[in-house]
């Protein structure tokens, strides 16, 4: 019977512990532990994380029924396409006391007109990573995306190199290589992407969204397709590791995709009250300066530049000067047709 | 001739399975062929299967989910890979685990739970941390690619990698899978009577001849038991080649897996899906009816 209740008194006290819990899905690598915990202070609750590497890959758990997260970071396309499934709740503003925080000019943007569902958490560019020593020494230009696409320039890095596992980061690369835009639709286009990724497909190591921070920091490959933030964490990692080699990064100068990450809170969301707690706590200058300072991504908090370390802010592939930003495009949302047609040529290459 | 109540006693016993295979197999099989012939929904998950026009009811079904598997011939060029890696897996784990579950069957019967609770105990340590520890074993600049390369440039070849490649998925692939192999097998040899070698011997059978004539055969069924477990999760897996196989090495799996999450394409993932347990069902009925026969005369006769 003492055992019983023991359970029964465990089980409890789970519950209770369930309720001070704020469930947050999230990018991989994106949100500095120190933020976490403090925010844990602050809140007497427990922050329980989620982990995704690529859009679809959110869409799918969420589409799928689990919706129950109290905060997601989703790309501007997947909250245009959250809030036409009406998969949102609109943001209690008056809650928020840091909204004046972020600069205007992420604001009131085509994918939710008026921020009602959404605020800006942090933005990134699609890029080159590459092994500075290695890629110097074989005199190649990063700055070009025929360093992942070229098979006469990629013969010099055969299986060193590792592209994103992400059908809309890699046809975005190859369309924009090709001199196209990044949301062109066009069946012939999209043809064309594909026959340039298979004939590059034999050179590369591996598609790979989540581990190629370590596999560029240890040496294991010299080329990696990846987001700004995961490149600027391998260059710290591969520092702070002492290694003999440096890891850098570049825009490629054909242009390359820029993703506004934004949080948003699920309709079925178990505690909204401290979703929004915690939305507001990210735009707080120190709480957002502390996401540049140590994951390294765009920041939309104007309130937070003079927290930031100012060689962050020198790095253009961080924060694109206007030179940079012309090139660079978002990627909008697909419908079905046609996102059918891009999972089609996506799943035959993947297959060859 | 049983009569009631051991007829009765009989579809009672085989009430339970029966239901487990309708719920767990028989229905889950159905729903999936029903997606097969839907259409994917606008945002993932599945399309409505009907309209309604006018008052006028209208089936919105469709073959094109399976007219792709057959419109080139990458999908099942891809099935065939798979069942070829399944195969190797399977052969592998046969020759690294006889000669040892047959050590274990005849050592010292103190012994025998030691040297089992060796072999299960990589179980106690999460399947994906011993793929990363692999991960970690074939990298670049891992100490067995190291040493592999300082005997390839000896030869004057080419260096190797093993990292996402083909070899990586099945070294893995029979790493996981050794123990579902053993253990069958130790359990049919552990039960083989001595006496049967013995007298073979005294009829002078050299020590070959033994295996041959009197232990391999009647260790067949405990094969069939273990190739049954071994290349079935090998056909279907996706973890490994997702971690180790790099751009060439995937299998069935991933692409199934990819339709579900990243394409949200379920009828088509649906479509493969089915055709993977229709392979996966002519195999076991064929190696059940290779393991009967042998298996109501097997052990202590």
């Amino acid at each position: 019977m003492k055992k019983i209740l023991c359970c029964f008194v465990l089980c409890l006290s789970q519950f209770a512990m369930a309720e001070k819990a704020l469930h947050l899905f999230n990018w991989n690598d994106y949100i500095a532990e120190d933020t976490v915990t403090r925010f844990e202070e602050q809140c007497g609750c427990k922050v329980v994380q989620d982990y995704f590497s690529a859009t679809e890959e959110m869409m799918a758990k969420l589409l799928a029924g689990a919706g129950d997260y109290d905060v997601v970071i989703p790309t501007q396309n997947a909250v245009e396409a959250l809030v036409k499934q009406g998969f949102l709740l609109p943001l209690n503003k008056s809650k928020l006391s840091n909204l004046g925080n972020t600069a205007k000019g992420f604001l009131d943007k085509a994918y939710d007109p008026g921020n009602v569902y959404s605020l800006p958490y942090a933005f990134t560019t699609t890029l080159i990573g590459y092994n500075e020593e290695k890629i110097a020494e074989l005199g190649i230009d990063p700055s070009n995306w025929s360093i992942i696409f070229d098979p006469a320039v990629l013969e010099k890095i055969k299986g060193k190199v590792t592209v994103m596992d992400d059908s809309e980061e890699l046809f975005g690369a190859a369309l924009k290589y090709l001199g196209y835009s990044i949301n062109d639709n066009d069946e012939k286009h999209l043809k064309e992407a594909q026959a340039l990724i298979l004939k590059a497909k034999p050179y590369w190591a591996a598609f790979n969204s989540s581990s190629y921070i370590k596999e560029l920091t240890v040496g294991n490959i010299w080329v990696a397709h990846g987001y700004s933030s995961d490149m600027f964490q391998a260059r710290v990692d591969a520092a702070d590791a002492g290694r003999d080699f440096s890891v850098n990064f570049v825009l490629p100068k054909q242009g390359a995709v820029l993703a506004l990450d934004n949080m948003v809170i699920p309709k079925k969301a178990r505690n909204p009250e401290l979703a929004l707690q915690f939305i507001n706590f990210m735009m707080a200058p120190e709480n957002a300066a502390e996401l540049t300072n140590v994951v390294g991504t765009g920041n939309p908090n104007a309130a937070a530049t003079p927290f930031i370390e100012p060689e962050i802010l020198k790095i253009s592939a961080i924060f694109p000067d206007d030179e940079a930003q012309k090139t660079l495009e978002t990627v909008g949302a697909r419908n079905a047709k046609q996102r059918r047609l891009i999972n089609k040529l996506w799943t035959e290459i993947k297959v060859r | 001739m049983p009569n009631r109540a051991e007829r009765l006693s009989r579809i009672l016993l085989s009430l339970p399975p029966g239901l487990y295979l309708l719920l767990l197999f028989a229905v889950p099989s159905l729903m999936m062929l029903f997606a097969s012939f839907r259409f994917s929904g606008e945002y993932g998950g599945l399309a409505p299967w009907y309209y309604i026009e006018d008052g006028q009811f209208t089936l919105d079904l469709t073959l094109e989910n399976w007219q792709r598997l057959f419109e080139s011939d990458i999908y099942l060029g891809l099935l065939l890979k798979s069942l070829a890696y399944a195969l190797a897996t399977t052969l592998i784990c046969v020759i690294m685990a006889y000669p040892l579950a047959l050590m274990i069957a005849r050592s010292k019967k103190r012994h025998r739970d030691l040297l089992l609770l060796l072999v299960i105990l990589p179980f106690w340590s999460n399947f994906l941390v011993r793929i990363y520890a692999w991960m970690i074993i074939f990298s670049p600049q891992g100490a067995l690619t190291a040493a592999l390369n300082v005997v390839t440039s000896s030869l004057g070849l080419e260096p190797i990698t093993l990292m996402f490649s083909g070899t990586a998925v099945i070294i893995c692939l029979v790493y996981v899978h050794l123990p579902f192999m053993i253990l069958p097998l130790y359990a049919n040899l552990e039960k083989h009577d001595h006496r049967l070698l013995d007298a073979a011997q005294d009829l002078g059978a050299n020590r070959f001849q033994c295996f041959w004539l009197i232990t391999w055969p009647l260790s067949l069924p405990g094969i069939y038991a273990g190739a049954v477990l071994v290349f079935i999760p090998s056909l279907g897996i996706f973890a490994i080649p997702d971690l180790l196989g790099g751009t060439n090495g995937i299998m069935i799996g991933n692409v199934i897996k990819q339709q579900f999450v990243e394409s949200r394409d379920w009828p088509f993932g649906s479509v493969l899906s089915l055709v993977l347990t229709a392979i996966t069902l002519v195999l076991v009925l064929l190696a059940a009816k290779l393991g009967s026969p042998a298996g109501e005369n097997n052990g202590k006769k």
